[in-house]
């Protein structure tokens, strides 16, 4: 289109802007929000635009082209360009773009700099001269003649107004509320992307270590984590901080199978029982037990409202830091509290709750012992009461936390009859059996199958092993410092010690012979042949070395006697204690007089016997039942248990020799068959021939000292 | 296996009212209740749970949230949350 004048001249209306054909030229299409990328069309168009003025019928198009072309370049000239030649790909939308905002540099107008110049130089009169005139000009220019205001016109170009269409720029409000949380996780995604990788093989070790979490082992354990309250590492939060990125969809049974699934429910267990056991177990760790006032039910009633402390599930150390909250009066405590001095509380036995579930079940309890790390951890060992009825046995590791079902359950070929946790590696439980064999277990691991065990080995028992223990020993000869050795007695009359190498080998400390009791000659009696005794040996039914000098130790037999021995000489005993006429179940050296030492058997009676004397000392009998199990209280010097059939006594010497202090009678049917105390409270495990094993708290017992007799 | 064992084991205990397991979509996979009680427990306790993570987080962005309870006057609610999935128990704990 062009336009002349009069003259011919071309006066065609040049376009208002002039592009550079250098610069980029946006796409034609849609406004693009992001000026980043610019799409390559072609300063072709552009330039071809400027050259020619398109005829009237694609005016409009190319004024809406031109619209397009001015509101984006204008943007152009103000905002320096790189010359990105690029195709905008649906990808780069979602790309991180990365804007710079600088600033130009100053463009200065008009400098002049203020000179200054010295007084004392040549050419100050001048300037001050020159400053002086200055300064009466201005003063003298408002009203003097000198001076007029005049109004001047200046040239205006001529104002076109052009009107210009454009696309709606459509604009868009987007608000985010952002978190702390989620800015962490933006800046650590790239992190941790890579060393995922790196833990992804990191948790699967992790995780086979979670199911020990149950045992609230020490650091010195080798059994990582542990639950609750316990002190031990926090291997389960590293394998929440692991998480392996997984890119599958969430089916049901992955998230069934999963292992944290799996973790969570295992907590949850404990969770529900600590909820319905919480008065029990605050009564058992000593916490006085409150109740909820808010909660107006039963006499039993009280809820704890337990602060929440769990965490880590994964971490297992919260167990010890829960508190409870709840206020529960015991009526016996408070009344002793308040008593005078005329009425005292009969010390009780008052039962907590026990360790049943229905694996456990028709079994008997055979032995019980505790871990030597972990108080709270309870090994129970169940075979069959009587020797006739032989069934396979069990060997159960519970723990506090979970009074409701165990926490390993190790099946064994025939009934388990004595147990023991070592202490040098405190993860190994050894386990002797009804056929004399000896297996060792790492609790560590839920696998039912023995570490060890001693079927291959030649020389083992042929008998029952009635009692097996890890001892230490010194072993100042060899410079070795203490060792743990594993020590074993059975019904065939041998003590033997094992050695825990590739196969269990065992070599014999001591065979007991037996001994001829010293029998009255009556008078007029023929003299006897001497007893034919159908094998030199005397069945050995349990032992216990000598707290103080390991060196020492005292061995139980069936025929009634109990032999004193040492470990460093062979020959046969040092001395032999005679005193009882049935099989001595179980002997035990007190823990703080230890001179003396207990001896239950069943011929119904407890003797107490003192090192240096052949007679007893004291003798308490109280039923017409074997006696099966005797153990000192850790606290007190006076004070034992014994497991009659029918009964648990706890007996008080410092109160009475006579009578136990307190007698609880079992159920019908039920027989009690072994006692264990606990060594960090008040409270004393029962087991009994039904396989439940019962926990019991000593309340108003005598303040315990431990002074020797 | 174990998960089921010890998924029955706790659905046996005294007092556990309800067990439900919930995938990352609110959707129950596995529980004990009628269908529209579930659903309706779900979705409040994702809720829930995602605030209360939040909250957890906000304070320490190292913390993360492992488990929930809520005490009430009649039952406590238990949620153990993961990122896919929620297990929740509910248990009546005065019998």
């Amino acid at each position: 289109l062009q336009v002349f004048d009069e003259e011919g001249k071309d006066v065609t209306p040049h376009p208002l802007f002039h592009s550079d054909p250098n610069t980029v030229v946006p796409r034609q299409g849609k406004l693009l929000a992001s000026s980043a990328y610019f799409g390559a069309t072609g300063s072709v168009f552009l330039s071809s635009f400027s050259m020619h003025q398109p005829s009237g019928a694609n005016a409009s198009l190319e004024q809406k082209r031109s619209c397009l072309l001015t509101s984006y370049n204008f943007s152009d000239v103000q905002v320096r360009q790189e010359e990105i030649k690029e195709e905008l790909t649906k990808a780069d939308l979602d790309r991180r773009v990365d804007l710079y905002l600088t600033e130009t540099e100053t463009i200065w107008m008009l400098d002049m700099p203020s000179v200054v110049v010295s007084v004392e130089s040549e050419d100050a009169a001048r300037v001050l001269e020159r400053n002086r005139i200055y300064v009466d000009i201005c003063t003298n220019r408002p009203g003097s003649d000198r001076f007029v205001e005049k109004m001047m016109q200046t040239v205006n170009g001529a104002a076109k107004n052009k009107e210009v269409q454009c696309d709606k720029i459509i604009m868009e409000d987007k608000g985010m509320m952002v978190t702390s949380w989620d800015l962490y996780d933006s800046f650590h995604v790239s992190e941790i992307e890579p060393t995922s990788k790196a833990e992804g093989s990191r948790t699967p070790t992790g995780k086979s270590s979670k199911p020990h979490t149950t045992k609230e082992h020490n650091q010195t354990m080798s059994v990582s984590s542990d639950r609750g309250s316990t002190t031990s590492t926090m291997i389960l939060e590293s394998a929440v901080l692991g998480r392996i990125h997984e890119e599958e969809e969430c089916h049901s049974e992955a998230i069934l199978t999963s292992e944290n699934f799996q973790q969570d429910l295992f907590f949850m267990e404990r969770i529900l029982m600590e909820n319905i056991f919480q008065p029990k177990l605050a009564a058992y760790r000593q916490f006085p037990v409150l109740t909820d006032p808010n909660v107006t039910s039963d006499t039993n009633g009280t809820v704890a409202a337990v602060k929440e402390a769990k965490q880590e599930k994964h971490d297992k150390e919260k167990k010890d830091k829960e508190e409870q909250k709840e206020a529960f009066i015991d009526p016996s405590i408070l009344s002793g509290l308040n008593k005078t001095l005329e009425e005292i509380v009969p010390p009780r036995l008052e039962r907590l709750w026990s360790y049943v579930c229905d694996l456990t079940n028709g079994h008997s309890v055979s032995s019980m012992v505790w871990s030597k790390v972990n108080p709270d951890l309870l090994a129970v060992g169940y075979g069959a009461f009587d020797f006739k009825e032989q069934k396979k046995g069990l060997a159960c590791c519970w723990s506090l936390k979970n009074p409701m079902w165990p926490e390993r359950i190790f099946q064994c070929e025939h009934g388990v009859t004595a147990l023991d946790f070592s202490m040098a590696s405190p993860n190994l439980l050894a386990v002797g059996m009804y056929n004399g064999s000896v297996a060792i277990y790492d609790v560590r691991s839920c696998n039912d199958a023995a570490l060890l065990d001693s079927s291959e080995s030649s020389n083992k028992h042929t008998g029952p092993v009635w009692q097996l223990r890890w001892v230490e020993q010194d072993r100042g000869a060899t410079g070795d410092g203490k060792k743990e050795r594993l020590i074993s007695i059975s019904a065939d009359g041998r003590i033997t010690e094992w050695l825990i190498q590739k196969r269990l080998d065992c070599t014999d400390l001591m065979k007991i012979k037996r001994t001829e009791s010293e029998k009255k000659k009556l008078p007029g009696e023929k003299e006897r042949k001497s007893e034919a005794l159908i094998s030199q040996q005397a069945a050995g039914m349990c032992f216990d070395f000598h707290p103080k000098d390991t060196n020492f130790y005292l061995a139980g037999t069936e025929e009634g006697h109990i032999h004193q021995c040492s470990c460093s000489c062979n020959e046969p005993f040092l001395k032999t204690y005679r005193g009882h006429k049935g099989p001595v179940y179980k002997v035990a050296w007190n823990p703080f007089s230890t001179d003396m030492f207990l001896s239950c058997s069943a011929d119904w009676s407890i003797i107490l016997w003192h090192q240096d004397s052949q007679t007893p000392i004291l003798t308490f009998s109280s039923a017409t039942a074997f006696v099966h199990d005797v153990m000192w209280s850790p606290k007190s010097a006076f004070i034992f248990a014994a497991a009659n059939e029918s009964r648990v006594e706890i007996w008080d010497l410092s109160v009475s020799t006579l009578n136990p202090v307190i007698s609880r009678f079992a159920n019908p049917r039920v027989k009690f068959t072994s006692v264990l105390f606990a060594k960090n409270t008040n409270c004393l495990l029962v087991g009994d021939s039904k396989g439940e094993v019962s926990v019991f708290e000593l309340q108003n017992l005598a303040a315990p000292n431990s002074n020797k007799v | 296996a174990e998960v089921e064992e010890t998924l029955k084991r706790i659905q046996a205990h005294k007092g556990v009212i309800a067990t439900i397991v919930v995938n990352g979509e609110g959707i129950p996979i596995r529980t004990t209740l009628d269908n529209s009680t579930t659903v309706q427990y779900a979705g409040l306790l994702h809720q829930l749970t995602m605030k209360a993570r939040s909250t957890v987080r906000d304070i320490d962005p190292q913390n993360e949230l492992t488990f929930l309870r809520i005490r009430s006057k009649k039952h406590e609610i238990m949620v153990a949350p993961d990122k896919e999935y929620l297990l929740i128990v509910i248990q009546n704990p005065c019998e």
